[in-house]
Formats: C-alpha cells, sequence, structure tokens
C-alpha cells in the first residue's frame, strides 16, 4: 500500500511540474512574447485599474499591428493586484509558474513598491508606468524602471508653470510672487508639495506664506484655513487635493470670497479628476491640474514618429470607449509603447543587455505618445524635462490643455482671477 | 507674520466668522450625533455602523436627486420613515441577536455590520465620489460681513429641533418615560411588565431614523462614497461622550466644544492639529470625567 501511495505521488509530481517546465519553455518557441501585468482589476483601486488594463491592450494591439516585440506578437499574462501582498504574491506567480522575464504594472504607489521587490529579487525586470511615489527608485534596484515622472516631478513642473506662465501674466516677476501651499497629507501631496516648494524657493525666489498639510479623509470644514488665507493675502495657491477637499476649499472660498489669482494643483486627484466638474459646473473655471495632454493637444507639434503613434493611439482609444484617453490610459499606454522601443533595441529580455538598451535611449520630447521623450537615469527614472508634462485648465466643465502654448490650440483664461461671479 | 496675532477691525470680523464656522459646524455635528446618543443612552449599545447609516441616507439623498431631482428638503420627509423601518428590520436581523451578549460582541457585530454595509455599497454603486448639488448649495446669507451658509444653517436648526423633540419625547411621553426607566434598570422594567424587546426595537429604529435624516441633510455639503461614514464617525464617539454618554443636550454642547476646538484649531495651529486637540480633550474627559461633562456619575455603567 505505501509503495502505491509513492508511485501515486510520484506520478502526480510529474504530471505537475513536467506542466509548468512545457508551460516555461512553450515561450520561446511559439512566436509569442509573453510579458506579465500587474494591475489592480478587484478592490478598492478597480476604478483607475481597470482603465490602465484597458491603455495596456489598446497600445499592444497597436504594437501587434506593427510587428509586435523583438520580431514576436506580444501577449500579456494578467495578474489581479488588489493590494501590496495580493501584488507581491501575484508577481511571484507570474515569475515561476507563468516564467515572464518583464513584469509591467501596477499604476499605484500602494502596489509599485511590493511588487517591484520580488521582481527585483528574481532579477526579473521590472516595468512601472505610473506610481509616483518618490522613493520608488532610490532602493538600489538595478533592473526597476520607471516611465512616468513621481511626485517630485510634479512639484517641479508646477514651479515652471508658475514662474515662466503665470508670473509674466500676473505683471508680476518670480521673486515677487506670494505662493501658498495647501496639501493633503498622503506621500504623494507631501512630495509635490515639498519639490514645489524648494524650487519655488530656490531657484525662484518665491515668497511661501504659508504651508499647511491636512487628512483628507476628516476635514469637514475649510473655513478658518481659508479666513487665514484671506489675511495673508496670496497671489498663487498651490493645492494638491485629494477629492472632497478640492470641492470643499473652492466652494467654501467663493463662499468667503477669497480672492486670489491663480490656483494650481497637479495629478489626476481632486481638481485634476472628472469629479470635480460634475460637482461644481462652471463654478469650477480657472482651477489649473497638471497632467497628461487633453483635449486641444496638438499633433503637429509633435515629431513626426510622434504624430503617427499619438494619433493611432487616440483613435483606438477613442474607437474602443468612445471617449478622448483619460490619464490612466495615457500613462499605461505610454509605459508599453516605451517598453517596445527598448525590446526593440535590447533584442533580448536579458537584464544587462536591457538596461544598456534602456540607457542608450536618448529621444527628444515629441518622440511618442503624450508628446513624450525618453532619457533615462542611473536610477532607472525617465527625465522630467523629457516626460513632458502638461497645464490643464477647467474651462465651462472640461479640463483643456493650455501649456505649454507650442503644444495646445486653447488659451489659459482668467489670469487673474477676477470676481468669482465673473468667470464665464 | 501670524494673522492670528494682530487685533484690529479686521481681526474682529475674523472673530465673529469664526464663531459661526463654530456654530454651523457643531450644528452638523450635532444633527449627525443625536441617533448615536440615543442608541447609546438607552441600549447601551456601542454602535460602530452608524457612521453607514449616515452614508445610506447619503446615498439616498444623491439617488434621489439623480433620478427624480427631488430637493434633499423634500428627499428628508421620505428618509425619516425609510430609515425607521430599516432599523427595525436592522434591529430584528442583527442586533436582537446580541443585545443581551457582552460589550464584546455587540462592538464585533456592529464592526462586521459597518464593513457590510461599506461594502454593499461599494459593489452597488462603486467608489465612484458623487455629488448632490441643489440649487441652493452655495446659497449664503450675509448679517454684517459675516457669512452663513444656508444649507449649514438648515442642518443646525434641525440638530436643534430633533434635539429637542427627542428630549420632549423622553421626557413627557409614555414611551420615552418606558425607555428611560428601560435605560436605568433593565431588569426592573422587565418586571415592572416593560417589554424591553419592544423598547430597544423602537429606540433603534427612531435613532437610525435620525442619522438616515442627518444623511441626506449634509450630503450636499460633502461628497458620498461607500466610507462617507467614517469621516464622522469617529468624531460622533467624541461627542458622545464629552457629551455624558446618553445625555441628548450634553451631546448637542459637545457638538460644539469638538466644533470650536476644531475650528479655532485649524486657524490658530492648522488643519493637522485639530484632531489631536479634540482627542486629547476626550481622553482628560475620559480620565477625569468618566460619565462625561454633562453626565451624572456612574452613567457609564449605566445598564452594564
Amino acid at each position: 500500500m505505501p509503495r502505491f501511495v509513492v508511485t501515486l505521488v510520484v506520478a502526480a509530481l510529474t504530471v505537475v511540474l513536467g506542466g509548468e517546465l512545457a508551460t516555461v519553455g512553450g515561450q520561446a518557441t511559439s512566436g509569442e512574447y509573453r510579458i506579465g501585468v500587474l494591475e489592480p482589476i478587484t478592490g478598492p483601486l478597480a476604478f483607475e485599474g481597470k482603465r490602465h488594463m484597458e491603455g495596456l491592450e489598446i497600445v499592444r494591439d497597436l504594437i501587434n499591428e506593427r510587428g509586435g516585440v523583438m520580431g514576436k506578437k506580444l501577449v500579456f499574462s494578467v495578474a489581479d493586484a488588489t493590494d501590496p501582498t495580493v501584488a507581491a504574491s501575484e508577481a511571484n506567480r507570474l515569475i515561476t509558474r507563468e516564467g515572464v522575464k518583464i513584469i509591467t504594472g501596477t499604476f499605484s504607489s500602494r502596489l509599485c513598491g511590493a511588487a517591484s521587490e520580488v521582481a527585483a529579487r528574481h532579477d526579473v525586470i521590472y516595468w512601472e508606468s505610473s506610481c509616483v511615489d518618490p522613493r520608488f527608485n532610490k532602493r538600489g534596484l538595478k533592473h526597476v524602471y520607471r516611465t512616468e515622472i513621481d511626485a517630485t516631478g510634479f512639484g517641479w513642473y508646477n514651479i515652471e508653470f508658475i514662474a515662466k506662465h503665470l508670473a509674466p501674466r500676473l505683471n508680476l516677476k518670480p521673486n515677487q510672487i506670494k505662493i501658498a501651499f495647501l496639501s493633503e497629507d498622503s506621500s504623494y501631496g507631501q512630495g509635490v508639495t515639498e519639490s514645489a516648494r524648494q524650487r519655488a524657493k530656490a531657484e525662484f525666489g518665491m515668497q511661501e506664506v504659508m504651508l499647511e498639510y491636512y487628512n483628507w479623509q476628516t476635514l469637514n470644514d475649510m473655513t478658518p484655513t481659508i479666513l487665514k488665507m484671506k489675511q495673508l493675502n496670496p497671489d498663487v495657491v498651490h493645492h494638491i487635493s485629494f477629492s472632497n477637499d478640492g470641492v470643499l476649499f473652492w466652494r467654501q472660498s467663493k463662499e468667503q470670497n477669497f480672492l486670489f489669482k491663480a490656483l494650481v494643483h497637479a495629478g489626476a486627484t481632486g481638481y485634476g479628476g472628472s469629479d470635480f466638474g460634475k460637482a461644481l459646473g462652471n463654478d469650477a473655471n480657472g482651477v489649473f491640474a497638471l497632467l497628461e495632454p487633453g483635449p486641444g493637444f496638438r499633433l503637429e507639434a509633435l515629431r513626426p514618429e510622434g504624430q503617427q503613434i499619438e494619433k493611432a493611439f487616440r483613435d483606438a482609444v477613442q474607437k474602443k470607449t468612445g471617449t478622448y484617453p483619460f490619464g490612466a490610459h495615457q500613462l499605461a499606454g505610454s509605459g508599453l509603447w516605451l517598453l517596445k522601443l527598448v525590446l526593440d533595441r535590447a533584442q533580448s529580455d536579458d537584464p544587462e543587455k536591457f538596461r544598456a538598451a534602456v540607457m542608450s535611449l536618448d529621444l527628444p520630447v515629441g518622440s511618442m505618445i503624450n508628446g513624450w521623450g525618453v532619457k533615462f537615469s542611473e536610477l532607472g527614472q525617465n527625465a522630467n524635462d523629457r516626460v513632458q508634462h502638461y497645464m490643464l485648465q477647467w474651462q465651462n466643465g472640461q479640463l483643456v490643455t493650455v501649456w505649454p502654448e507650442e503644444f495646445t490650440t486653447l488659451r489659459a483664461k482668467w489670469i487673474p482671477l477676477g470676481a468669482w461671479d465673473q468667470r464665464k | 507674520m501670524d494673522p492670528a496675532r494682530r487685533l484690529g477691525p479686521a481681526q474682529i470680523d475674523v472673530l465673529a466668522q469664526l464663531a459661526v464656522a463654530t456654530v454651523l459646524l457643531g450644528g452638523i455635528y450635532a444633527l449627525i450625533s443625536v441617533g448615536l446618543t440615543l442608541i447609546f443612552g438607552i441600549m447601551r449599545v456601542v454602535n460602530f455602523a452608524h457612521g453607514e447609516f449616515l452614508m445610506l441616507g447619503m446615498y439616498l439623498a444623491f439617488w434621489a436627486f439623480v433620478v427624480f431631482t427631488a430637493d434633499p428638503y423634500f428627499v428628508v420627509f421620505v428618509a425619516i420613515p425609510l430609515f425607521f423601518v430599516v432599523g427595525l428590520v436592522v434591529y430584528g436581523l442583527v442586533m436582537r441577536g446580541v443585545i443581551h451578549a457582552s460589550h464584546n460582541v455587540q462592538i464585533f457585530t456592529t464592526v462586521g455590520l459597518s464593513t457590510v454595509l461599506q461594502n454593499v455599497a461599494l459593489v452597488a454603486w462603486s467608489g465612484d465620489f458623487r455629488f448632490v448639488r441643489p440649487w441652493h448649495l452655495s446659497t449664503v446669507l450675509r448679517a454684517g460681513s459675516t457669512i452663513f451658509n444656508l444649507t449649514q444653517v438648515v442642518a443646525s436648526l434641525i440638530a436643534v429641533a430633533l434635539t429637542l423633540a427627542l428630549v420632549a419625547f423622553m421626557k413627557w411621553t409614555h414611551a420615552g418615560r418606558v425607555m428611560r426607566a428601560t435605560a436605568q434598570d433593565r431588569e426592573a422594567a422587565t418586571l415592572m411588565g416593560i417589554d424591553t424587546d419592544r423598547v430597544y426595537r423602537l429606540t433603534f429604529a427612531i435613532g437610525i431614523a435620525a442619522v438616515g435624516a442627518a444623511g441626506v441633510l449634509v450630503a450636499p455639503l460633502y461628497s458620498v462614497y461607500p466610507t462617507a461614514g467614517l469621516q464622522f464617525v469617529l468624531l460622533s464617539y467624541v461627542v458622545v461622550v464629552l457629551g455624558g454618554l446618553g445625555d441628548m443636550l450634553g451631546a448637542m454642547i459637545g457638538s460644539l466644544i469638538v466644533a470650536a476646538v476644531e475650528v479655532a484649531g485649524s486657524y490658530f495651529f492648522g488643519v493637522a492639529w485639530k484632531e489631536i486637540f479634540y482627542f486629547i480633550l476626550f481622553i482628560l474627559v475620559l480620565v477625569f470625567r468618566p460619565a462625561g461633562l454633562f453626565g451624572q456619575r456612574g452613567a457609564e455603567t449605566l445598564g452594564v
């Protein structure tokens, strides 16, 4: 009887392991190239995660229509990363069971750290297309890359916009601008705010009149903060908001008739999300949010190869979803397209050859989707000034592209913001 | 230069506006806490799902607004009977089984209920932030240079009315007397022929009706999403404790104290400080006056 059990176990193991080896071996011979995709498809992050997934699928199809990667058809092994623990275990599964050599994902700052740790442990390439946590590629992990800029990059762009676009239109020198910093207290909010503060002071000598962090989840009234700001009389309010806090600040500022010259935000949260427009309608007019390009974006401003892929991408998103691409589509899509460029150059998924290809890529702004360019640092981070970002403004219920002006047909309005009832 | 340190006419205007902000914010907190105070006062159950019933009230306001373009001030009249029934059903299905159990069991049960309701909302209506925008949303009233948000004024007035109505109900009606008797001594009340189960059912239903109505009324001021209740629930516990663990008028004053601490803390020190201040107050009260600022000695152990 025991011998029968042993035989059974051996037989079972053979079937299981044999099956696994077959999957791993299958990759090289089938004319397909398989990468792992980790996105939160269910759970609290699913709303954005699904859009990222949509962006990835759209660009995967564009890539396959254009010869795939390294001459093979690009296919995905998709795993659902609902939270950091699952992200880590699913990354592990993709590597050990599916045998992938490259993982891309996860969009969220909550997930990218855990997932990339696992990839690094297995010497697998980790290719992040969003995740704005500044700590992400400061952990000494050699094969971890990020195509999007991080939170500090957003702060860099915001100050660029305030100093070079707003200041002259307000008839102020950058060092005459009084700026108030207000932000929700997540690592994102702090990352953007701290880098903006630093650049505002060190490079332009702007006058910081206030700095406040708050927890958006327990914020029920902004009147005291607004009353304080009214007395400090800032020209520009730099406010990183998460959700309701943006609506609350804007609505209560109107109630208290708090007049300032401009409000600048960064990212797809708060003022940068469609909810803000839904909540306030035309009252939202005038707010600036740093994002990926939106309506008004000029294709002709890109280089020929950039125009081509941007147009194909926009049409594909339009066809599939019926809308202009959302930020999630744009980040995931441009990340995957950039991965193709690297793989075509490296012709290998060997981590060292791949890294050499990443480091040698040097494309100017306007070369690909979103008008981005490419130049990676040794840390595996794409450069701020290549990952072109755009200032969008709420104009009559829509976020439209207004800066840099060479990239858009539309212009910023309400500089300075006039009386509350005259922003039409 | 700290604006708080200068004193002139402008400063006095600001102080007046801060006082108004305190009263209006306190009104919202009182409105939200009334139901919790009642349930805690009579049943001695800490209802951790309180915030989720608030959230359901907010969703009711949202859907009524989207589907029927119904104004929250109209919907509130529908919400009161509707949430009364919800309270009866939840009591029958969940609370009845644990009402005689230990506090631990009750806490686990209501925390469980809270998580279930949050996730039901997440599944049914997704995690999106929703907004209710009636025409009167941004209407402000002015008195001199002081500004009042109409929605907040209405919420505060209703909070006062609701509190007074419940105090009168408890004091002068037969049902109210029976409820108080049950709260004071459950066993003695049973011996006097009071059906305590019915009393608890009624109390729970009234408490849920109050918080449901509160949800409808505050929906225009805040965004509506599955965990919206968490924004207020911790705060309501502070209010209930300050007010004397079940004392209705005490809770009203407790709300004003919390609001005053929050507004003054945010203005003079920064928003990040407000919770530090009111939780320090919360701990101090629990240490030095365990029955709450306005409660009678021993109230904290009543009915345990």
